[in-house]
């Protein structure tokens, strides 16, 4: 872990966490733009760990909620990487009242685990790319996106080599708590860019210090 | 310019719109598929055509790719297909519209800025239709049209579930023909499968829609009624009981009579499970045949 905290400097990593509080901060707004519901995120904490410390680091930063809910999302730019947002199990049933009221109403023929999977699919995508779309518009890059996975895992259960982070990456894991107002849902994104993504990023994040020079 | 061609060619649909929702470009796949014609839908509002598409769903994700550039998805699983047009050529009969996989995408122009976006409509019809086929097959009996015992176990657990939950009747009936062996020994085998699937076909006949007959074994049978009460269901097991010996089986040039023992169970406190159940019934099946068949218990 000693190593890969040392992978930034520790003015990149101020920048770093400069560009997420801005980019999260416009994410928030457009959020309730699209989506009509307001989501608080909390300000990202940034950390870079081994790929293959990844599970225990996740049951440590969720506070012991062990079965969830992952969807995975590749992101294709010259900020390059996987997002996973994670959400406890359960948070399903409250997220279908928000976003699926009127799928819920009409697909009596769709059965209630499709709709749950397929809801937490879609929030996913949202909530994934309105962040990234975020940050790599402030690091004038943009990105495209693999479609969205959808995992049910027990952390505690997953060995590294199931996990689906590759074991010998670097992640830069950028960790955020969302809550929407109306429904009392928490979710956990983390954005683990490979390691190729780093150096452009480096550059990048100087780019945009400059810009306010 | 190459990629132009790529347009009209591919077998997809693709169409294009702007931020008021204005149809800008529409392939030949989805003027044929639709009956709208391009130069009819271009420069209006998708919605004029398609009103259904004008949901909060539907535009939230619109919003997403014009807002963050995101890409969204649209699975036939959820939504079955987003442009209503006829299912194609022979699997028109089975499925009302054509079933499809879409997506959806940002377009961005010189400065990156996400101008439009396009829709790419997969048919995915045949696909659900082998699905389908698929999960029938898995469920049936070959021989008699019967469910299968793969289906019985998930269904009376849902069965089961569903009763508890509404505080409802629920009643499973335990069926085995008597001396079914003598049949086959005596007539020979296809008499056998004959007598199997007439059995089944005048059961069929006698219950409701809602209980599912299943083949349990060579010739036990099983019947899940939700919504029974004990009474109810032994009066329908004498019924399917009558309806066997009453009329004499024809295969052939042979005729011959037989008939079956039911045994019946129903949920209650003691029997709440699968297993329980299953035993019940099985118990008082044993008890109908050993007090000399053709009865129910």
């Amino acid at each position: 872990m000693n190593s890969a905290e040392h992978i930034f400097s520790t003015e990149e990593k101020d920048i770093l966490q400069e560009v997420m509080n801005i980019a999260f901060g416009q994410a928030t707004a457009e959020l309730a733009e699209v989506i009509d519901i307001f989501v608080i995120l909390s300000v990202p904490n940034i950390k870079v760990v081994k790929g293959r410390d990844l599970p225990n680091y996740f049951i440590n930063e969720m506070d012991g909620s062990n079965v969830v809910n992952l969807i995975e999302q590749n992101f294709l730019g010259k900020f390059s990487g996987q997002a996973l947002l994670i959400f406890p199990s359960g948070a399903e049933k409250e997220l279908i009242k928000l976003f699926n009221q009127e799928n819920a109403e009409q697909s009596y023929n769709v059965d209630m685990d499709t709709l749950e999977q397929e809801t937490l699919v879609e929030v996913g995508n949202i909530l994934i790319g309105a962040c990234i779309g975020k940050i790599t518009e402030l690091l004038s890059d943009f990105v495209t996106y693999d479609p969205p996975r959808l995992m049910i895992q027990d952390l505690s259960q997953s060995t590294p080599a199931q996990f689906p982070v590759d074991e010998d990456s670097f992640a830069i894991s950028i960790r955020t708590v969302f809550r929407f107002e109306q429904q009392n849902v928490e979710g956990y994104l983390f954005l683990i860019t490979k390691q190729r993504s780093i150096q452009w990023l480096k550059k990048a994040l100087q780019t945009f210090l400059e810009s306010f020079m | 310019m190459i990629f132009a061609q790529i347009f009209d060619t591919i077998n997809n649909g693709l169409l294009v719109i702007d931020r008021d929702m204005k149809v800008n470009y529409w392939n030949r796949w989805m003027a044929m598929h639709s009956g709208i014609a391009a130069d009819e839908i271009v420069g209006s509002s998708l919605f004029s055509h398609f009103p259904e598409l004008d949901q909060p769903h539907f535009r939230r994700n619109c919003k997403s790719v014009l807002q963050f550039g995101n890409f969204c998805y649209f699975s036939q699983r959820l939504h079955k297909y987003l442009f209503p047009m006829p299912a194609p050529g022979s699997l028109a009969d089975s499925f009302s519209h054509m079933q499809q996989s879409c997506s959806m995408g940002p377009l961005r122009n010189a400065n990156n800025e996400v101008e439009m976006l396009y829709i790419s409509v997969q048919d995915v019809t045949e696909v659900v239709s082998y699905q389908k086929k698929l999960v029938a097959m898995s469920n049936t009996d070959q021989l008699t049209g019967a469910y299968n015992r793969n289906y019985m176990e998930s269904h009376l657990i849902r069965e089961i579930e569903r009763s508890r939950r509404y505080n409802h009747g629920l009643s499973l009936l335990m069926i085995d023909v008597d001396l079914f062996k003598v049949i086959n020994d005596s007539y020979g085998h296809p008499c056998g499968d004959y007598a199997l699937k007439t059995i089944c076909q005048r059961i069929t006949a006698t219950i409701r829609k809602s209980d599912s007959l299943i083949r349990y074994g060579g010739d036990e049978f099983c019947i899940i009624m939700p919504e029974t009460t004990k009474k109810d269901a032994y009066k329908v097991a004498h019924t399917i009981r009558k309806s066997i010996c009453d009329h004499p089986f024809t295969f052939a040039d042979m005729t011959f009579n037989t008939t079956i023992s039911i045994g019946v169970a129903n949920l209650d406190q003691d029997t709440d499970d699968v297993e329980s159940m299953l035993k019940k019934a099985d118990e008082a099946l044993y008890t109908a045949k050993q007090s000399g068949r053709n009865t129910v218990t």
